[in-house]
């Protein structure tokens, strides 16, 4: 299946738009409807943090999300120009009264749904997640 | 996206009957209908997901947030769900230990009154 890559801008509308293509694709690619549901919450979330962190910096720089399939693995990339990978186990992870943050309940659905999660960062400022989910 | 929102009262429970998506772009709408019931006196709140097709992690931090909120007040806040897909979100973030999540809105009611 070819690669695909979509830009959006850093609003939260657009969000439920990617997680709507790419659980098209994800059918494509024979997924079925228990993996596809979990490609759209890993993919929201990834798009979450991205489109949160734009926000928060007052960036209308685009996200751009790159969907690929070779056969065994579909990768996932969400680049962003605000996103901090310091910010992933900070403070920013519980709130003063011990309760886990967004952020927090994000970074757990990530790394439990998806083979392979990474974060780096991203050349010329931003954050990149990485997702892999395998065959 | 549109996030239906029905309040309803079973007992002395104000019960939030929640149908669609939350997520980033709905989650503010059902945080200020929760912010809403409580600053109206309403401190035993059942919400009820059976009709929430997804969640996600804003979704998630409304529900705490509101969970803090009644409890400031000796208050409650059930939920509702019995739908794997949705049950999954909430056990993965260690959320089943935070929130008492009951089969029916009778029994989550009944089970904080």
């Amino acid at each position: 299946m070819a690669a695909v890559s979509v830009e959006i801008p850093p609003r939260s509308p657009y969000v439920g738009v990617v997680r709507l293509a790419l659980a098209a694709l994800g059918r494509a690619s024979g997924l079925d409807e228990e993996q596809v549901d979990e490609l759209k919450i890993a993919v929201g979330e990834a798009c979450v943090n991205s489109v949160l962190a734009h926000e928060e910096a007052g960036s209308e720089e685009a996200v751009l999300v790159e969907y690929d399939d070779d056969g065994s693995t579909i990768t996932v990339q969400v680049s962003d120009r605000a996103g901090s990978v310091e910010q992933l186990g900070g403070s920013d992870m519980q709130d003063s009264q011990g309760f886990s943050s967004r952020l927090a309940f994000s970074v757990a659905l990530l790394e439990s749904l998806v083979d392979e999660c990474r974060f780096e960062p991203r050349d010329g400022g931003g954050m990149i997640t990485h997702l892999a989910f395998r065959r | 996206m549109e996030l239906g929102l029905d309040v309803s009262t079973v007992g002395d429970h104000a019960v939030v009957e929640v149908k669609g998506e939350i997520d980033v772009y709905t989650a503010p709408k059902l945080r200020e209908k929760l912010i809403e019931l409580v600053s109206d006196g309403s401190y035993n709140v059942v919400v009820n997901l059976e009709g929430v097709d997804f969640l996600d992690s804003t979704g998630l931090g409304v529900l705490v947030g509101a969970l803090k909120r009644v409890k400031a007040h000796d208050g409650s806040l059930a939920l509702v769900c019995t739908q794997d897909k949705i049950l999954k979100i909430f056990k993965i973030t260690g959320l089943t230990k935070v929130f008492p999540i009951h089969p029916s809105v009778e029994e989550a009611a009944g089970a904080s009154a």
